[in-house]
């Protein structure tokens, strides 16, 4: 399985670095490349010396997966390498007419590679064609850079290595655009940590496989949390707030944090709005949607789901905060109360 | 030779099937670990949301919440102390005496015409802090002061309210008929009014309670005078030992202590074993609050208070009382207005609108204190 995806992979970039030298070629072309992909899907097909009508420029995963045609693209590849040992200011006049080829405007460009001095422009270049070679469209690659520029410093080979082992997780194509929009240091992180997160899904939080790719794709924060704290949020939404991990997948639960999760919870609870339910699932009341709960904004959730006032709830946050604080360091708190003489 | 060794066991499995129980007695016990444990503060809070439910309604929710969070304080100055040091250092903290604040603009009122009707005069000299609404700042623990007696109280401010609305006058002789453990006694002491106080309590552990806290805070000749009195008695036979005795009497009974139930589980009124005691309570009230009925002077003043939100224990023991001393001893008793009372002090509580008789602070997150119900009558000559 791994093997294809690098396979494919390689297609990807075989194409783009075809794309760009085929472009670059035929100068009169370049300006009308954007806006008809068509056209250039035509002359691709007159290098290849084939019809390949039904494969299309806009879906590159098709055509990708030919291999006969693919392979036809290869001398064309070391065509263009041997004509890149090159002083370096056409060097970098090259990178930037090919990043226009991949589709980045002037603008773009001129930030992309301001972006990190240090960074060789050829070396820029491979990353972000390594990035459109997933799939992913110059703009979301773009807003991901400008997020994050660390991404620019990664070599391909981190990058190849990254994108594999997340299609392992079967975080692939259409859903790296969300990943990259949610959180881009998924690439540029240490590989233990991510595996350390997807230990902690699977092994202590018992998701199943499908669970974490559809949990990963739609909050890919949670790629950046400590594991041993992802896990006590799990374990609060489970046995606290009794919400199965379907639930949890679905309602977006470990996006939001602990502090906000307890204060809206405990509100409610103590409220009288929410309770845990029994091990068959039973509650005396019923419970309010967890969307209504998380979801909705501080305004909506008090006057919609807890029917309260939002300085009682001021005054409710700082309490449980005080509560948090004493719970951790129980001595103290104990030693202060036998000081305190109550009366009631 | 296994054989015989499992017919002797098989034999003795019978033996013990053929236990004298009958069979319609016999059970099998649950394990200790699947037994459903109930903590007693569980079972309260059941119980409240049962009953306050209906009770409150809408305003149940705020109740709960406050309830179950931490309640608020209030810092009551010792007058036997340096009592100017301290409001001063409480002033600094940013602390505000909700006495002076809600009865000062009252005194300009007579200049304005608008005299309050004699009978409604407050307790005075009591000095007590709190912060401002929403503030959730705490008191630091009370210090030894200057004459080696504490500088202050920690208390709930609504427990103020019942000694404010007693409405002791210099010489008068009271009584606390349940005093332990201290709290409303020492606030009867600070007012400087009591010519003679008798402070009673059943429970000899919870008089020495009282005696522990009038020792660090009221001075020695005060306490060894015959100024103050501590007994251990019953209060329901007040009635027969001290009749019309007292000028004011303060009847702060035994109640479900609704905010302690929620948090203690030691000594819950609410744990099984204590049910027949519970569902006691209001006869047990309506006892005390008759027998100090009686211990009051004709033309004295009583005042019921409880910490509890239940008006089975609240108005209905007020109303049961009156009825009983009517019908039994003809003796007359009106129940006293407070609405005024309340609304001097509405900045400080937030009271329940509407109770037939007395007053009930409710707790609410923005000022929690309370629960406290008070309730004063006029033994009429």
């Amino acid at each position: 399985m791994a093997a294809l995806g690098r396979q494919v992979c390689d297609w990807h970039r075989l194409t783009a670095l075809s794309w760009a030298c085929l472009s670059r070629r035929t100068p009169h072309l370049r300006e009308r490349r954007r806006m008809s992909p068509s056209l250039f899907c035509k002359l691709t097909t007159v290098c290849s010396g084939e019809s390949l009508q039904e494969s299309s420029c806009v879906r590159p995963k098709k055509y990708v997966l030919d291999p006969e045609y693919s392979t036809q693209l290869v001398p064309c590849l070391h065509g263009e390498q041997r004509t890149r040992v090159e002083p370096k200011s056409s060097e970098l006049e090259k990178v930037i007419s090919s990043l226009q080829d991949m589709g980045f405007d002037e603008a773009h460009v001129n930030s992309l590679l301001s972006m990190q001095p240090t960074v060789h422009p050829q070396q820029l270049l491979d990353i972000i064609s390594e990035f459109l070679l997933l799939g992913l469209h110059p703009e979301p690659v773009f807003m991901a850079m400008k997020k994050s520029p660390q991404l620019l410093k990664l070599s391909t080979v981190q990058m190849k290595k990254r994108s594999s082992y997340l299609r392992k997780l079967g975080l692939g194509e259409g859903k790296l655009k969300s990943l990259l929009h949610g959180c881009p240091e998924v690439f540029t992180m240490r590989q233990r940590d991510i595996e350390s997160v997807v230990k902690v899904l699977k092994e202590k939080c018992l998701f199943t496989v499908q669970q974490i790719t559809e949990l990963l794709h739609r909050c890919p924060a949670v790629f950046q949390e400590d594991p041993s704290k992802l896990e006590y949020k799990f374990q609060y939404a489970y046995f606290r707030m009794g919400i199965k991990q379907r639930d949890i997948v679905r309602s977006d639960f470990l996006q939001y944090s602990v502090t906000k999760i307890k204060q809206r919870h405990m509100y409610l609870e103590r409220l009288g709005r929410y309770q845990t339910p029994d091990k068959k699932g039973q509650t005396q009341i019923p419970n309010p949607l967890l969307k209504d709960i998380l979801r909705v904004s501080e305004d909506e959730f008090l006057a919609r789901t807890a029917c309260s006032s939002a300085e009682e709830f001021e005054v409710f946050k700082k309490l449980l905060e005080r509560e948090e604080e004493e719970s951790e360091s129980h001595v103290s708190e104990e030693e202060e109360e036998d000081e305190e003489e109550e009366e009631l | 030779m296994a054989a015989p060794v499992v017919r002797g066991v098989r034999k003795l499995l019978k033996l013990v099937d053929f236990t004298p129980v009958p069979r319609r007695h016999r059970y099998k016990k649950k394990w200790a670990t699947t037994e459903p444990e109930f903590p007693a503060s569980r079972l309260a809070l059941q119980n409240f949301d049962m009953t306050y439910s209906v009770q409150f309604g809408d305003l149940w929710p705020s109740i709960r919440v406050s309830l179950l969070s931490e309640q608020k304080y209030s810092a009551l100055v010792n007058n036997f102390d340096a009592w100017d040091n301290v409001s001063a250092k409480l002033e600094h903290l940013g602390a505000k005496d909700f006495v002076k604040e809600a009865i000062s603009p009252q005194e300009l009122e007579p200049e304005s015409d608008l005299s309050p009707p004699p009978s409604l005069n407050y307790s005075p000299n009591l000095r007590c802090f709190t912060f401002p609404r929403g503030d959730i700042s705490r008191f630091p623990p009370a210090r030894l002061g200057s004459l080696g007696l504490m500088d202050y109280y920690l208390m709930d401010a609504a427990s103020l309210l019942p000694v404010l609305a007693l409405g002791l006058q210099p010489g008068d002789t009271v009584l606390d008929l349940c005093a332990a453990p201290g709290g409303k006694t020492l606030a009867l002491l600070q007012t400087g009014c009591c010519r003679n106080l008798a402070a009673n309590d059943l429970s000899t552990s919870r008089t020495g309670r009282l005696q522990k806290v009038l020792h660090s805070y009221v001075p020695q000749d005060i306490r060894e005078g015959n100024q103050v009195r501590v007994t251990s008695w019953d209060g329901r036979r007040w009635g027969e030992l001290e009749g019309d005795t007292y000028d004011r009497v303060l009847v702060d009974v035994p109640c479900t202590t609704d905010r302690h139930s929620l948090h203690e589980e030691e000594n819950n009124i609410f744990q099984r074993s204590r049910k027949k005691e519970r569902q006691m309570l209001p006869m047990l009230q309506v006892q005390l609050l008759a027998a100090g009925l009686l211990a009051t002077k004709p033309g004295g003043h009583v005042v019921y208070s409880t910490c509890s939100l239940s008006h089975l224990q609240n108005e209905y023991v007020v109303q049961g009382a009156i009825e009983l001393l009517a019908n039994q001893y003809s003796v007359k008793v009106q129940v006293e207005d407070l609405s005024h009372f309340r609304k001097l002090f509405m900045d400080t509580f937030s009271f329940f609108p509407s109770c037939q008789v007395g007053e009930l602070v409710i707790p609410n997150l923005m000022a929690n204190f309370g629960p406290m119900y008070f309730c004063k009558m006029h033994r009429l000559p």
